[in-house]
């Protein structure tokens, strides 16, 4: 925290300006003055708006500027007294106190650190020296969530999940590529998976509903290690890849469930196509029309009952039947059957991994 | 404002699942439509593309007379509100409203005032220097709400809105939202699978199942008239009884026939109850005589009071009494009559306990016939 330089600088500035100088973070706390004894009082700062008006303002005969990121205040500098000498004191100590967290900042660049682990590119014996340096607590929980924006506006989706989650010390926003950013995100150690999906929902949600962008979101597993982070944030990765493959209609995807698609997105595409051709050898899946694929899936959807499913595709039950007869004659696989319905299911999901173009070995 | 149609819309994923199929909708101008049905039904996914946020594979969206297929969705004058709404923590409530303006370059006057209305709409003006932490659930709600209100939008989407709420609250934004919609009289579209927000709130209710409309009617009728036994299943609260039974005519009169009765040990009864003329409008009971049928009452037409059991002998059955749940104004009985299970919503003064075997009666003007293999309403 640039706590201790700031009070430096007022330290420095309190002989110049022959008036009450401090500086309040967004909790309305003072965390650095020309009197000591008001360090950690509580201001009344509720502002007109404190995003919308970033000039100085007025509160209990103390004049207050805002300072900090480009896109919101992080801190802000007063000086007791009410008059246009008082502002351009103010001014000028904003101006000043910025520099200097910008500085402090990049010199002890928390987000530059994640970013580098989770991206491997510092080495695994660095990682510690630099998280003690840094006064990195590196035993807590975290989770890496993948933000993929799929259609790009206007809005810049990184300005929203700053604003989302504003707490620097514990959540880190960090821009993977143009359509990519990974939050890396301090949970609890034991933290329900539920609890990370409603996260995930609440992330969708809110740029769906408020600004009209529609993304995904990976979720990796909870881990305790900094070095593991660079684990979570590749699987994360993965779900995401899985769930454009398996789960197209899905928004969240997370590594923890990816079911049967885990196993089939990790299979050599030479090993598909062999098992695809030894299924399919009295006629290939594409000699199936899309009726007949329709058909199968609600057969699959209503768990093998014939009855069931001719309701819902509003065919009567020997129409189904008689698709279902078609089916085995051109695959010889018999869907009511439990074993032939598991093969057939498996060889639609390998046909689907090949469909979605992976790298062929 | 505007009205909306939905014509023959399409929802089919790239793997194969159909999420909505032929929808069909005319919503006018002004309108509270509830999209609700089980989770999967295919609601959620018909409002976002309504919002734009889901591409639609087949048909036509209007909003107003504009159609909106490949309009963006934020030039499609809409404003949405999700479930899982979260607030900004750092931010006030003002900002918290204004942030998505502030990002579209919105002017600060503009704002200011856009705001400003839509906080005294919320009744939240005095909030407005709060930051989100010092909020109730239901004042953050409220804000959440005012976010959609700040954009002027024609129609308003709202997708399961209060599902993160506690009963009690979850009430008491069901009527807030109810006065919302009447003071900006705005179109509403609002995704529920709760069919108490759905009676309480609609004009009409869209009852989905599997992707396809089953019905689409005010409140009342829905209730009243369901369309198929999924409709009837689902609407009310507790829901309709549905007993198997066989349809019967002598002469111009037509009976049902349920229970049990074993041909050779004589055990069990078999009740037959007397269908009003009413029933058999454009002769609709007839293709079904001599075949099984599904009989619905729903609770608060089956009677334990004396009054009604004189009033109504041909509806008299006996049953066991299994579970009594008194709820203050009124006792639900849930009984057991010849291996079928019915409810009843009884005065709280009714004096049958658990293991009683009590006589009831069903209101013969109340029963709804379902066909057993369609599920298609037969008679109401």
């Amino acid at each position: 925290m640039p706590n201790r330089l700031f009070q430096g600088i007022i330290q420095q500035m309190k002989e110049t300006i022959d008036h009450l100088i401090g500086v309040v973070d967004t909790n309305n706390t003072i965390i650095a003055c020309s009197e000591l004894g008001r360090i950690g009082e509580t201001v009344d700062l509720e502002s007109p708006s404190s995003g919308l008006h970033p000039d100085c303002f007025v509160r209990n005969n103390c004049t207050y500027k805002a300072f900090g990121s480009e896109e919101r205040a992080d801190y802000y500098v007063f000086v007791e007294g009410n008059d246009p000498q008082i502002e351009t004191y103010c001014s000028v100590l904003a101006v000043a106190l910025s520099n200097i967290k910008f500085y402090y900042d990049e010199k002890y660049d928390r987000r530059n650190f994640i970013k580098n682990i989770i991206l491997d590119n510092i080495l695994p014996g660095d990682i510690y020296l630099k998280a003690r340096e840094l006064h990195f607590n590196s035993d807590v929980a975290r989770t890496v969530i993948l933000v993929r924006t799929v259609e790009p506006n206007d809005i810049s989706v990184y300005d929203v999940l700053q604003n989302f989650f504003p707490d620097k010390t514990k959540d880190f926003l960090i821009s993977i590529n143009e359509t990519d950013i990974a939050l890396v995100k301090e949970t609890k150690r034991n933290i329900e998976p539920q609890h990370l999906l409603q996260l995930a929902g609440s992330i969708v949600d809110t740029l769906s509903g408020e600004f009209y962008t529609h993304v995904v979101v990976g979720i990796g597993t909870t881990v305790s290690g900094l070095k593991d982070l660079a684990r979570s944030f590749k699987e994360a990765q993965t779900a995401l890849e899985v769930g454009k493959v398996f789960d197209t209609e899905k928004a969240i995807v997370s590594y923890d469930n990816l079911g049967i698609a885990r196993l089939i997105y990790q299979l050599p595409t030479t090993l598909c196509e062999t098992f695809l051709r030894e299924i399919f050898k009295r006629g290939p899946i594409e000699s199936l029309d899309q009726e007949t694929l329709f058909t199968i899936q609600r057969f699959f959807e209503n768990n093998l009952n014939v009855s069931e499913t001719s309701r819902k595709l509003f065919v009567h039950r020997n129409t189904l039947v008689y698709r279902l007869e078609k089916i085995k004659k051109i695959t010889g696989l018999d869907l009511r059957e439990f074993d032939h319905a598991i093969v057939f299911k498996i060889a639609l999901m390998v046909k689907k991994y090949l469909k979605a173009n992976p790298v062929k070995y | 404002m505007a009205g909306l149609s939905l014509r023959g819309v399409y929802k089919k994923y790239p793997g194969g699942v159909t999420a909505v199929s032929d929808f069909n909708l005319e919503i006018k101008d002004k309108e509270f439509i509830i999209l609700v049905g089980p989770s999967g039904c295919g609601k959620s996914t018909t409002l976002r593309m309504v919002a734009g946020l889901e591409e639609i594979t087949d048909g036509e969206i209007y909003i107003g007379d504009r159609l909106v297929n490949d309009v963006a969705p934020k030039d499609r004058d809409i404003a949405m509100v999700f479930q899982n709404y979260a607030l900004y923590p750092h931010m006030t409530v003002f900002d918290n409203m204004a942030f998505g303006l502030k990002l579209r370059k919105t002017p600060k006057d503009e704002i200011r005032r856009r705001v400003e209305e839509a906080a005294r709409i919320l009744d939240i003006s005095h909030l407005l220097e709060r930051k989100p932490k010092a909020l109730s659930g239901g004042q953050r709600q409220r804000v959440a709400l005012g976010r959609a209100i700040v954009r002027e939008p024609k129609v308003f989407l709202l997708d399961e809105p209060l599902s993160n709420l506690d009963a009690k609250l979850r009430a008491q934004m069901r009527t807030e939202i109810s006065k919302l919609h009447q003071r900006l009289g705005t179109t509403f579209i609002y995704v529920t699978h709760d069919q108490t927000e759905a009676m309480t709130m609609g004009t009409r209710i869209v009852v989905m199942k599997d992707g396809f409309i089953q019905q689409v009617d005010t409140p009342q009728k829905l209730y009243e008239l369901p369309c198929n036994l999924f409709v009837a299943g689902f609407i009310g609260s507790p829901q309709m009884n549905f007993i198997e039974a066989k349809l019967l005519r002598e002469g111009d009169t037509f009976f049902v026939e349920f229970g049990s009765e074993d041909t050779k040990t004589r055990a069990g009864v078999k009740y037959k109850i007397r269908l009003p003329e009413s029933k058999n409008k454009n002769d609709a009971l007839v293709p079904y005589v001599d075949k099984e049928v599904i009989m619905g009452i729903r609770p608060e037409h089956v009677h334990d009071e004396a009054n009604f059991l004189s009033s109504m002998p041909d509806g008299i059955v006996e049953a066991n009494v299994e579970v009594t749940e008194l709820m203050g104004a009124e006792t639900y009985l849930y009984m057991n009559c010849e291996g079928q299970s019915i409810n009843a919503r009884v005065d709280p003064s009714s004096t049958a306990k658990p293991g009683d075997k009590i006589q009831i009666t069903i209101d013969p003007s109340k029963i709804h016939i379902f066909d057993k293999e369609t599920e298609v309403t037969i008679c109401n």
